[in-house]
């Protein structure tokens, strides 16, 4: 494709045209978009990075929209990717106005899963050159025979928030989309916006493999405020709801015209909404709640009513952390620790949209140790530390429903596809066998140990793979994508409003009568029928609240690094370690506060119980497989029942009767050596995939999610992940996905990186030994937590014994 | 504990861990809901599901019928999971053991999966309602019948039971005032949750054994 020169007058009267349009609203486009133009105009790739509301979109819209003008062509030309629904809207405005200040005379189009059957048929007809979409639509329009048709003129594509894309999977199918897309069009441009990360080199590789990397102005003042207990007030040493804080938090909220507040879970959001509603003294139209998991009609008319300024505050999740400009927010709250100071910068960024306005959150604590994660946060942030996201490599599932799409997608050769496939980042060095393991999979159901007859999924001819069945056609192109809804029901009125959905495990714990708040409401369930759970209002609440599975993240290395520097400093200038001034002396009165090159470790006994605790603050996922490895080392040199809990501080760890340990003990039992295989040991593992394998199973096609419309013959096929991971681990034990699943256990669920590195550190620390005569602050935590796991003999024998005991002893009383 | 006795409508139930029930008196092994061929209904629709259900749940039979000896075996519906062709091989598999077992009479009660293939190709006896053996009524569905106790399937029941720390979810014998419910007996079945109640008997089943008594 030819490249524009700057500084051909022809380009730079197109520029003036843009510019003109920017002076049209009395603004002047910053350096950075005109760099990013300029660079679009060379043929080049490129990252914007830059906080939101500053301009990124037209950086990268500028571009191919100067190049439209100086070589028009009709046929789809740009395709703009974007991770959220919501914000295609907004987006598709935004671009549309863009477009037209060109004067140029393209059709601007939206598709994601709820476009309207009137817009899918106009893009079926190729009728549009500027297309703005999900990544789960992009692989399904590949997934179509004339794919690489429709993507003819295609000159560039834009992916929009890419951080929020490039740790997970969402973000390796877009990856494969792009390798698709680069395959056939060698020049297409790929350009990616994202805020700021730690990474942002590895962000731009795993984007476009080369390219530029253009920094938005400089960074936004962020104010960080806390919510401080007075002189006095007693303030609770644990918990994570934080609702004592309710009057002021009330008392912030209505001395601004709009605020946001931020909930770390779904279930936290729902309570707090509650409280808020509680003492509400105005008209609860302008209190509303926010989280993924209520329907996308009702969060569209919340996000409605923000845009246009009728609501005083808003309860939300994650869900609110994208995009969508709401220049009406002042103020923004976060309760509980933010748990990552990327996540801190981006929800303070949601107010003072106006430009030259500074950020400012108020910072909630629920505990009084959240008060030293805020006061590390301010330190980070001041230094720039900010979290890096990794994207994920070779994940087998990701790539088994890509293949799929590629063969329904005008099919393919394994040479070919492997070439494709490993021009990813996310495939680089990607070995053959496993890439022939995932192909086996797709065309035979398994590996050559295990029969799998009628299975038929991928069929080859003369080398070239295709599908046969209309019906598996049919059925990927429903399941495609990557977010899991796997065991969810959907909650609805009997008159038919949808509200948004709920875990199965939690509503089949329900009888028909019982209440529960959902969607800031008060319920009563009347029937589940057909994957539904049907309710009515309901006059108060009895019942709990749902929870949701994968709620609470774990603090990040930066911020945990950084709390451990601020605690052991004490930061005396922090209004937030003055305050907790008083618990730190405690702390130390009773056993010790470490150093940075300190790991503190606790043996106390207490009525309730013989603990061994340890501090390592390495986040809650790398404690998980730190206090399971601990238990195993433990019962091999003294057998018995261990149990543990853990937190983003440190590990607990109790038995009936513990043994006799000393410094030197905990020592031996952290040593690095023979990690991997202790771990693999120690945890339940199979246990732990059994769970990750939902997911995956799904990823990859193994389950289908039946749809209530798809009706009953569908509703035949369903079976459920775990049952399909017992048979594959008996039938066929070295089947690819299951290899999968237990590598994503030690990756995420156990944070195996960290834990090792978290290992070694201890190893080279000193290692404080206290003892305690009572809970330290420190502590009293972990002792309030309950125990999330242990380890004991293992296998459905003793598993009935215990059952049987513990049912005879409940009847004995 | 792989067995456990117990008295219902005044006869004397064997309960057996792999989700079978024994009724010694009238020489009859009761099943229920063991779809067969389910596997093979996933594969043609693209879902990799190995085969090797369809010879697990016949080994376990055969286990059953050589620990008890019966002269009756009862399948209480949903012997096959869907539509078969004459050609599929676990059609062929589970024709051969039935010549295997000549010496017993197996007979179906017909449930909703029935419909789709005919098992009286596989020397296999069909009812297509209930079958009243007094003092029981044999059925797919679990409904009450006044002419006697109905022994069911169709629900394929299962219990939540704490363990320490974990939450094991178990296939579940339930036996309420009118109706008793046997777990599915298939490999490739799922479970639906059900309930301790006044007056209901719930039994887990689990590879190493039944847990009685569940409230």
């Amino acid at each position: 494709m030819p490249t524009n020169s700057t500084t051909s007058a022809a380009w730079r009267r197109a520029e003036a045209r843009l510019v003109a349009w920017f002076a049209a609203q009395e603004r002047r486009p910053a350096a950075f978009q005109r760099a990013a133009w300029r660079a679009w105009a060379e043929g080049r790739n490129g990252l914007v990075h830059a906080p939101t509301g500053t301009g990124k979109t037209l950086a990268a819209a500028g571009g191919p929209l100067i190049d439209a003008v100086l070589r028009p062509q009709t046929g789809l030309q740009l395709l703009w990717i974007t991770p959220l629904r919501s914000l295609a809207t907004d987006t598709t405005q935004h671009l549309t106005a863009a477009v037209e200040a060109m004067e140029l005379p393209w059709r601007v189009l939206r598709r994601t899963g709820d476009s309207g059957s009137s817009e899918r048929a106009k893009l079926r007809r190729g009728a549009c050159e500027l297309l703005v979409t999900t990544p789960e639509s992009l692989a399904l329009l590949l997934s179509y025979p004339d794919a690489r048709e429709r993507f003819a003129h295609l000159r560039g594509i834009v992916i929009d928030e890419w951080h929020e894309l490039i740790g997970n999977k969402r973000g390796t199918l877009l990856q494969l989309g792009l390798a698709r897309l680069r395959h056939w069009l060698p020049a297409l441009r790929s350009w990616g916006l994202s805020a700021t990360l730690g990474n942002l080199d590895e962000a731009l590789h795993a984007l476009a493999g080369d390219g530029v990397l253009i920094g938005g102005s400089s960074r936004k003042k962020t104010y960080i405020d806390t919510a401080l207990p007075e002189g006095g007030e007693r303030f609770p040493w644990a918990g994570h709801l934080g609702l004592s804080q309710l009057p002021r938090v009330l008392g912030a909220v209505l001395a601004a015209k709009t605020s946001l507040v931020f909930a770390n879970t779904r279930s936290q959001a729902e309570l707090w909404h509650e409280a808020l509603a509680s003492v509400w003294p105005e008209p609860l139209e302008t209190l509303a709640l926010h989280h993924g998991s209520i329907d996308p009609k009702l969060r569209f008319a919340t996000e409605e009513a923000l845009r246009r300024g009728t609501l005083r505050c808003v309860v939300a999740t994650s869900s609110l952390d994208l995009g969508v400009d709401f220049s009406s927010v002042e103020q923004v709250l976060q309760v509980g620790s933010p748990k990552s100071i990327a996540r801190l910068l981006q929800r303070a960024g949601r107010s003072g949209h106006q430009p030259g306005m500074p950020s400012r959150i108020l910072c909630v604590p629920t505990h009084l140790l959240e008060l030293a994660e805020i006061a590390a946060a301010r330190r980070a942030l001041a230094e720039d530390h900010l979290e890096p996201r990794h994207p994920m490599r070779g994940c087998l599932d990701v790539l088994a429903q890509h293949l799929l799409t590629m063969a329904l997608g005008g099919g393919f050769t394994a040479d070919e596809a492997y070439a494709e496939i490993t021009s990813s980042f996310a495939y680089a060095k990607f070995p053959r066998e496993r890439f022939d393991a995932v192909l086996a999979y797709l065309r035979t159901g398994g590996t050559a140990l295990a029969s799998y007859p009628e299975y038929r999924k991928l069929v080859e001819t003369d080398g070239r793979y295709h599908v046969e069945s209309g019906r598996i056609a049919r059925m990927h192109r429903l399941s495609i994508g990557t977010i899991t809804s796997d065991g969810s029901l959907q909650v609805r009125y009997m008159k038919g409003a949808r509200l948004g959905t709920v875990e199965e495990s939690f509503l089949s714990r329900l009888r028909p009568g019982d209440r529960f708040l959902f969607a800031g409401r008060n319920l009563e369930l009347v029937r589940i029928r057909d994957m539904t759970a049907y309710v009515r209002a309901a006059p108060n609440r009895r019942g709990g609240v749902p929870r949701w599975m994968g709620g609470r993240l774990p603090l990040s290395g930066e911020l945990s690094d950084e709390l451990r520097r601020t605690l052991a400093e004490g930061a005396p200038h922090s209004a937030e370690m003055r305050t907790l001034a008083p618990l730190l002396a405690i702390q130390r009165r009773r056993s010790a506060v470490p150093a940075v090159d300190e790991t503190l470790c606790e043996r106390t006994r207490t009525r309730e119980g013989d603990y061994l605790f340890l501090f390592p603050f390495a986040g809650r996922l790398a404690h998980e497989g730190l206090a399971a490895l601990l238990a195993y080392r433990l019962a091999r040199l003294h057998p018995g029942d261990y149990g543990y809990a853990v937190n983003d501080y440190g590990l607990a760890l109790t038995a009936a009767r513990m043994p006799t340990l000393d410094a030197e003990a905990v020592r031996q039992l952290l040593h690095p050596a023979r990690l991997r295989t202790d771990i693999l040991a120690s945890v339940n593992l199979t246990e732990l995939a059994r769970r990750q394998f939902r997911e995956i199973a799904r990823v990859a096609g193994l389950v289908f999610n039946g749809y209530p419309a798809a009706g009953k013959t569908l509703r035949q096929l369903q079976v459920s992940s775990g049952l399909l991971f017992d048979v594959l681990r008996r039938h066929d034990p070295t089947h690819p996905l299951l290899w999968q699943a237990e590598r994503e256990v030690l990756d995420q669920q156990l944070d195996y990186t960290r834990l090792r590195a978290c290992l070694l550190r201890v190893a080279r620390s000193h290692l404080l030994w206290r003892e305690p005569k009572r809970l330290s602050p420190f502590a009293f935590p972990l002792w309030v937590e309950r125990l999330r796991g242990g380890i004991a003999t293992d296998d459905w024998k003793s598993r009935v014994e215990r059952m049987r005991a513990t049912l005879e002893a409940d009847a004995d009383t | 504990m792989m067995t456990l006795d117990i008295v219902v409508a005044g006869e004397r139930l064997t309960l057996h861990a792999q989700r079978a029930v024994y009724w010694a008196a009238a020489r009859t092994l009761l099943v229920s809901d063991v779809h067969f061929g389910k596997g093979a209904v996933f594969r043609r629709a693209g879902i990799a599901v190995p085969s090797g259900d369809t010879d697990d749940d016949l080994a376990r039979l055969d286990a059953l019928i050589h620990e008890f000896a019966p002269e009756r075996l009862v399948v209480l519906g949903d012997l096959v999971h869907g539509a078969a062709t004459e050609r599929s091989a676990w059609v062929d598999r589970v024709r051969a053991w039935r010549r295997f077992h000549a010496d017993i009479d197996v007979l179906l009660i017909a449930g909703n999966h029935d419909r789709h293939f005919d098992v009286r190709s596989l020397g296999i006896d069909v009812v297509p309602d209930r079958l009243d053996v007094a003092p029981f009524v044999f059925s797919h569905h679990p409904h009450p019948h006044t002419t006697g106790y109905t022994l069911a399937g169709h629900v394929h029941p299962g219990v939540v039971i704490r363990d320490g720390w974990r939450r094991h979810r178990l296939p579940a014998f339930v036996f309420d005032r009118d109706v008793g419910m046997l777990p599915a007996f298939g490999t490739l079945t799922g479970l639906y949750e059900v309930t301790a109640a006044p007056g209901r008997q719930i039994v887990a089943a689990t590879p190493a054994g039944l847990v009685p008594d569940i409230r």
